[in-house]
């Protein structure tokens, strides 16, 4: 009798109050996904715009004159593409050589064995807290030759300090029988690491190449400081230079409109150069879209372990 | 005998202790090289710029190379005068010093409320969608978020703009990325834009582990549905609260979670705002690699990295008697 009293009590609760509640929420989380899709989207139709169509305004939600040609000029273009070419080879060759090297340590660390384990740790913790700061870095860098070479993008960026405590505690979840059985056939450590424990890490690996791929896609940072010549940019760097540049015209108080179709009726094209703009950011935010929701279960699980036990 | 007793996994018998220690080196050779390979890349990228902060205190003469961090002139405090007293000195400091608050007092709380309200959703699917969304901006550099910004932004036919005046609500456009004023709210903004769902992975986690029996007592209780989020979620995800805003606390003239001044105040800054936008970090670039004065920048970022040292310290001293849980 109560039991059953308390049960209709408790559901005309529920439907009252918390009918109000999930309308609320249901409408703010509506409003993020929009704030958070939306520019995306917005830059997505541009670049599919005429840029002179484009640039009187007034496109929210598709395409007005649907072009491709704006890709076109961004694949022909002389900067671009090997701007793109310099991108895509750092962040292959810097990940891959990342996650071994860092792995490879991390794996050597997490022995609890391991002669002077305690040092490698502590001088890891240190390192990690405290910093020289970008000044003494930049000239360690020049002293070392690696300034204006295509290395400077790679060495620097072997090892992370942060992916190697991830993966040390991962590889110290793996149980010790695989490795030891492994060492009875007679494998040394070098044939552990690569036929056992990275295809049974691949969840931390995977984490962490995301991580380094996606820190070496966005790098402006090392080409504008370390690198001069024009052959070394990167598309994330002239995409910066891109978007400095519009955004000073924006603010000297020239007109974007009048400009950039005054300058594209010069050379009779379709395109401006935010149209140009807009496609670039496309094709340098595409890659991370495609890759990032396949590996959301295990860079989640990678978070939580770096933040709770870090 | 003692080679016999060791097993393979570095030999734990200890009949000969004197040689013990080069035996089991000799068994792990391998693993050593492969942690010595760290501790060379650490002490060449790690702990030689940390020697090289001496150069704060002399007159660094490039030429001389790295010998150059010791042999350079010594002339004591003079960049750390020099910059106390450069008339430049008060804005930046107040800039980072703002920036950095302003930030800690809205990018720190957001992803929390975030992660409360995503908890409370109870359409599963679409609840996972929203969630792999908000992660995506974490994902994408500051450079996109900036062109992002310049086209919504933009006094001539950015988005805002230009909607804000076709609904009638202004009739001039507003100079959000050329006005001093609007620096320091478009960069809160959009860092709180930029890592609100990334920040909140960590307290949806700390949320998951709540014992789900808390509730249902709750309910019988007739607790109702804040009063649930207010007195159970909430203080279960305490712990984990103080941990992230240690860490937040930790790089907080960096700019918090995300450590976004620097990006902000080069990318987004420029002549017109820079009176609000500049900071530390992007002081001492400016000086440092691009005027070449290094040891006067080196005196700005060892300054910074002071304040932050004293910080980070403070607060984990500060939680550890508060709460029993630190950082270290």
């Amino acid at each position: 009798m109560s039991d059953s009293i308390l049960k209709r009590k408790n559901k005309i609760r529920r439907t009252s109050e918390d009918n109000i509640i999930s309308v609320i929420i249901f409408i703010v989380m509506m409003l993020v996904f929009i704030l958070t899709v939306y520019p995306f989207y917005y830059c997505f139709i541009l670049s599919f715009n005429e840029g002179i169509n484009a640039s009187i305004g007034g496109i929210y939600f598709w395409p007005r004159k649907f072009t491709l040609e704006n890709y076109e000029q961004v694949f022909s273009n002389k900067q671009l593409v090997p701007a793109f070419g310099v991108s895509i080879m750092r962040t292959i060759v810097g990940t891959l050589l990342s996650v071994t090297f860092t792995g490879m340590v991390a794996f050597a660390v997490s022995h609890k064995y391991l002669i002077g384990r305690t040092l490698y740790t502590n001088m890891m913790i240190v390192a990690m807290y405290f910093g020289g700061g970008m000044i003494p870095y930049f000239i360690l860098i020049k002293n070392l030759g690696l300034y204006n070479t295509f290395w400077v993008y790679i060495i620097p960026a072997l090892f992370s300090i942060w992916n190697c405590i991830l993966m040390m505690n991962f590889f110290r979840s793996i149980p010790d029988a695989l490795e030891e059985s492994a060492r009875i056939d007679g494998a040394n450590d070098l044939v552990i690491f690569f036929r056992i424990i990275v295809p049974v890490s691949m969840p931390i690996i995977a984490t962490i190449m995301l991580f380094n791929g996606v820190g070496h896609w966005n790098d402006w940072y090392t080409t504008a400081f370390y690198t001069r010549n024009k052959e070394l940019r990167t598309a994330s760097f002239i995409l910066k230079e891109l978007i400095s540049k519009a955004n000073l015209t924006s603010i000297t108080g020239a007109d974007n409109t009048a400009t950039a179709a005054r300058a594209a009726d010069a050379a009779a094209q379709n395109f401006t150069a935010e149209s140009l703009r807009m496609a670039t950011m496309i094709v340098v935010v595409i890659p991370i879209i495609c890759v990032y929701p396949f590996l959301q279960k295990y860079f989640v699980k990678g978070v939580m372990v770096g933040s709770i036990k870090g | 005998m003692a080679q016999m007793n060791a097993t393979a996994k570095g030999g734990t018998a200890r009949r000969k202790p004197g040689n013990n220690i080069w035996f089991r080196l000799r068994q792990q050779w391998m693993l050593q090289v492969f942690a010595l390979m760290g501790v060379a890349f650490m002490i060449l990228f790690s702990y030689i710029p940390m020697v090289g902060i001496v150069l704060a205190f002399n007159n660094f003469k490039p030429k001389l190379g790295l010998a150059g961090f010791f042999t350079s002139p010594w002339v004591g405090f003079k960049w750390f005068r020099e910059f106390l007293f450069d008339s430049q000195f008060w804005p930046i400091f107040r800039n980072t010093i703002v920036l950095s608050l302003l930030k800690l007092a809205f990018s720190f709380p957001v992803p929390i409320l975030f992660a409360l309200t995503l908890n409370e959703m109870r359409m599963l699917k679409i609840k996972r969608v929203i969630q792999t969304v908000s992660y995506l901006p974490h994902f994408i550099s500051w450079v996109i978020v900036h062109g992002i910004l310049v086209s919504f932004l933009n006094s001539s036919n950015g988005v805002i703009n230009t909607a804000l005046k076709q609904l009638g609500l202004i009739d001039k456009s507003l100079p959000f990325l050329s006005s001093p004023d609007y620096f320091w709210g478009v960069a809160v903004i959009s860092d709180i834009w930029k890592e609100m769902g990334w920040w909140a992975i960590i307290f949806l986690a700390a949320i998951a582990g709540v014992d789900v029996t808390m509730y249902e007592a709750a309910i019988v209780d007739g607790a109702s549905r804040m009063q649930r989020i207010l007195h159970i979620t909430l203080p279960a995800i305490r712990p984990t609260i103080m941990v992230v805003l240690i860490m937040s606390l930790g790089n907080l003239l960096g700019g918090g979670l995300g450590g976004s001044n620097f990006e902000q105040a080069y990318l987004l800054g420029n002549s017109s705002n820079y009176a609000k936008s500049e900071v530390l970090q992007a002081y001492t670039l400016r000086v440092g690699l691009e005027n070449g004065r290094f040891s006067y920048a080196a005196a700005v970022s060892l300054m910074q990295s002071l304040i932050s040292v004293f910080l980070v310290v403070t607060s984990n001293f500060v939680s550890i008697k508060l709460t029993d849980s630190g950082l270290f």
